[in-house]
């Protein structure tokens, strides 16, 4: 069946997309296995590597330069994950095609991935932040807490779109072992667990590969911690990085419908 | 669907805007770092944190670094460091931090040492100056307590030839002629408390001039003793080739780069080799050329900041032009080039250079010769300790002093902003930017001498002879009063480079030091003699460094009076004055001429 939606307004295309939000947030909420380590992972790395080892030391360089990190770290759980696992899963399910039967635009799925995410990515800034300030004794600007906050949680659309590409692709069991992979390799190899300096030189210059280096520089950037290099060089990695990453995932949506 | 009441449509956006409204009121409560007090008001003291700044450290630039001081040193340098709630903090954003410069060459005496420390010199290396008082500054560099002058470490007495430059400042100098004199030499000098050991090797022929000097044998003697009695040996030279002959005597550093020609690569390599540093002194070197930083520099300068004193050696210049400053530029370049370790050195107070402010000149001159700006400033800071054997300073790092220097401005970029300085701490202790007048004032009287009560003045000193004999030429003058007039008979004599001789007052109680005397207008006196040319000479804030403004006179047969207004000695500082002096000049003659009712008013 086929709806066409070109009659219906922006009113209605919104409140389509909030609508499958809230559903998608509900029923990722409701799946232990996707909630607990996505919203408990990062604020149990930050409280032990930034609260209880860098408690009383001489410098707030640590706690707040791992706030930027994992604060990354936090969005690209629920990105990679919800897109990933969520989509290869609803798509062997089944459930994806029910949902194309429906009138619903794909837009309206996709803006509800991304705003799952974001929700998530916005809770675990929430509690990382409270850590932070009032736990390991960080101190930012008003304006810093605002654009650290701001670049982290706007990590969610290019994380998304590497989720889009694995989702797209992987068939659900793989999918769940590719994403794992992926997201503990590219945080890693990115920085997010400690700092980028600490890898060897040739690690650092791969990094480069990655969108999760280019979002904690841009992350790190608005509290003076990253590396220098200058924005435009991240931001045009990145968008090249994301546009790859939504070819690849076109490719793989096309191969589907041909099915 | 919209129309059910139940339906999450209606609830939503309520949900939504109350999301976003908690998440924007947590992030309006998280705690922000403590109000920090832009640079421009009163600085603080003793323990404080500089936040936010640029770091110099003596080697790189380290941006939105935090700088803890604590009881005069330097307590902790770092990023985002963790600092008492109660802790006086300067805002650092848009500034840079770097440790206070050190001048590795300059000659003391009288107050220059708050000139150099208004200007962020915290730390001067004096080539030459009097033992007594070196001495007398030593305990300062020791001590972290509040002071208004910075550190000296100095050579004292000079090694050179009887005669020889260094001697002809009218200061006593002890001098050695053979190489079997040098452990004694050395062995005094150590005694004294010279910190290292400087010699001259000047023969004057880069200025046409022809001066005795030491020989080879014992310069090599010398250097040798030095390090016998584990002492630094350095050595003026004028010219290559005595730097290059220094280099193979074991020299340990130039205390100036030569003039006369550009050194080949294969020479910058054999001192690279051997581990010789290089101060170039290129601000006296330029002066010498006829291309003194002075203006430059007085124009990039707040008026009240500069001293008379700096005001008056800075517009000095030399009498006539010495070398050109694209040879010594050239050579510098490739000194540095070949890994020659350079040390930035200004030379003060000669013709064109000031104590402290020159120091800004001589970053951008080596600049020009192609040091970056983190390579000049480390000429400034970390390397002359380094090359001295001197700890605790020119390195921005935990435990050193903290004597500090803080710039408007982001040096990294625009290396001439030096001059636009927010703040100098020596010792934790800010440092007053501008210049306190610390000149005696003159009594309200007009009249010097009438000449009635024999050679006394109504205040300062009583009139003297004064003649090139001073420094060493073989000019002479006798004074008398007779008849209510000053006699003044004496024959000038070939000897020096400028013969004079005549007679001479102080207006302050030591002879030539300078006092104020701001508000007067005119030298008036009365004048007879035997027809002959004579000149009034003025010397200003700098009377030892500085030639003084000179008019001429006649004194013919009858009494004449003769008024000149004090602009005409275009003196730098007119309200400052240290002496009067009326003498013959020029070429060799007898002369003889009386002076009476001399006013200054």
């Amino acid at each position: 069946m086929t709806v066409n939606t070109a009659r219906h307004g922006l009113l209605w295309h919104l409140r389509i997309a909030l609508l499958e939000t809230r559903f998608q947030f509900l029923s990722s909420l409701r799946l232990p296995a996707f909630a607990v380590p996505t919203l408990l992972f990062p604020l149990f790395f930050y409280f032990f590597f930034a609260v209880l080892f860098q408690a009383g030391g001489p410098s707030l360089t640590g706690p707040t330069y791992m706030l930027a990190t994992y604060g990354v770290f936090g969005v690209l759980a629920p990105s990679i994950f919800g897109f990933g696992v969520g989509l290869a899963q609803e798509r062997d399910t089944g459930a994806l095609l029910l949902k194309r039967t429906t009138p619903m635009p794909t837009a309206a799925y996709l803006f509800a991935r991304v705003g799952t995410a974001a929700i998530f990515g916005a809770v675990v800034v929430l509690a990382l932040f409270l850590l932070a300030g009032f736990a390991a004794g960080v101190e930012l600007h008003r304006g810093q807490w605002f654009s650290l906050a701001g670049v982290v949680l706007a990590a969610a659309l290019p994380f998304s779109a590497v989720g889009l590409a694995i989702g797209a692709w992987a068939k659900q069991q793989a999918a769940v072992a590719v994403v794992n992979l992926v997201f503990i390799a590219m945080s890693v190899l990115s920085g997010l667990w400690f700092p980028i300096s600490m890898l060897p030189g040739f690690l650092q210059d791969f990094a480069n590969v990655f969108p999760a280096y280019h979002l904690g520089q841009l992350a790190l950037r608005t509290i003076d911690l990253d590396l220098g290099r200058p924005l435009w060089f991240h931001l045009a990695l990145l968008a090249g990085q994301t546009g790859v990453c939504l070819a690849v995932a076109a490719a793989g949506f096309r191969r589907f419908s041909g099915r | 669907m919209a129309g059910d009441e139940r339906s999450p449509w209606r609830r939503d956006p309520w949900i939504a805007a109350v999301a976003v409204a908690v998440f924007a009121g947590v992030l309006m409560v998280l705690p922000v770092p403590e109000p920090a007090d832009p640079p421009g008001g009163p600085l603080p003291e003793t323990n404080f944190a500089v936040v936010d700044v640029t770091v110099f450290d003596g080697e790189e630039f380290r941006p939105h670094r935090d700088v803890r001081v604590e009881d005069g040193r330097i307590r902790a340098v770092g990023q985002r460091l963790r600092l008492p709630d109660d802790l006086p903090r300067v805002d650092g954003r848009g500034h840079t931090l770097l440790p206070g410069l050190i001048d590795a060459h300059t000659h003391t005496y009288g107050m220059v040492l708050n000139d150099s420390l208004r200007f962020g010199v915290t730390t001067v290396f004096d080539q030459f100056t009097q033992p007594s008082l070196a001495a007398m500054k030593r305990p300062a560099r020791e001590s972290l307590a509040r002071t208004d002058e910075a550190d000296l470490f100095s050579a004292g007495n000079l090694a050179t030839a009887p005669g020889g430059h260094g001697t002809q400042f009218g200061v006593p100098v002890e001098t050695l002629t053979s190489a079997e004199e040098a452990p004694a030499f050395v062995a005094a000098r150590k005694e004294e408390g010279a910190d290292w050991i400087k010699i001259v090797w000047e023969d004057g022929g880069t200025f046409g001039a022809d001066i005795p000097t030491l020989d080879r044998e014992t310069i090599a003697a010398v250097i040798e003793a030095a390090h016998a009695e584990e002492m630094l040996a350095v050595i003026h030279i004028s010219t290559l080739e005595h730097g290059l002959a220094a280099l193979e005597m074991g020299i340990d550093g130039l205390v100036h780069v030569w003039g006369d020609e550009v050194i080949s690569e294969a020479d910058a390599a054999r001192f690279a080799e051997a581990g010789v540093f290089v101060i170039p002194t290129l601000s006296v070197r330029v002066a010498a050329a006829g291309e003194s930083m002075g203006p430059e520099l007085l124009e990039a300068t707040e008026p009240e900041h500069v001293s008379p004193m700096q005001r008056q050696t800075l517009t000095g210049t030399f009498p006539r032009p010495v070398g050109t400053s694209e040879a010594a530029v050239e050579s510098v370049r490739r000194l540095h080039a070949a890994g020659v370790r350079i040390l930035a050195g200004t030379d003060a107070p000669n013709p064109g250079t000031g104590f402290g402010i020159s120091m800004h000149g001589e970053l951008r001159l080596l600049e020009r010769a192609g040091l970056s700006p983190a390579e000049a400033l480390e000429a400034a800071t970390a390397h002359p300790p380094d090359a001295f054997g001197i700890e605790d300073r020119g390195r921005l790092a935990r435990g050193r002093i903290a004597d500090l220097l803080l710039v408007a401005g982001d040096l990294a970029n625009d290396l001439s902003r030096s001059t636009a300085i927010a703040g100098v701490w020596k010792d934790g202790f800010p440092v007053e930017a501008a210049w306190v007048a610390s000149y005696p004032k003159a009594p309200d009287l007009y009249l010097i001498s009438d000449f009635t009560d024999g050679v006394e003045a109504s205040f300062g000193l009583d009139w003297q002879e004064t003649a090139d004999s001073l420094r060493g030429g073989s000019s002479h003058a006798t004074l008398s009063a007779r008849d209510g007039a000053l006699h003044v008979e004496g024959a000038l004599v070939p000897g020096f480079v400028f013969l004079w001789a005549g007679a001479i007052w102080s207006p302050g109680e030591e002879r030539l030091q300078p006092v104020d005397l701001t508000g007067r207008q005119v030298v008036r006196f009365r004048v007879r003699g035997d027809g002959g040319d004579y000149a009034v000479q003025l010397f200003g804030a700098a009377p030892q460094s500085t030639a003084p403004g000179s008019v001429p006179f006649t004194a013919p047969p009858e009494w004449t009076e003769v008024e000149i207004p004090l602009e005409r000695f275009e003196s730098a500082n007119p309200g400052i004055i240290a002496g009067l002096s009326f003498v013959a000049t020029g070429d060799p003659r007898e002369f003889a001429f009386e002076l009476d009712d001399v006013e200054i008013r």
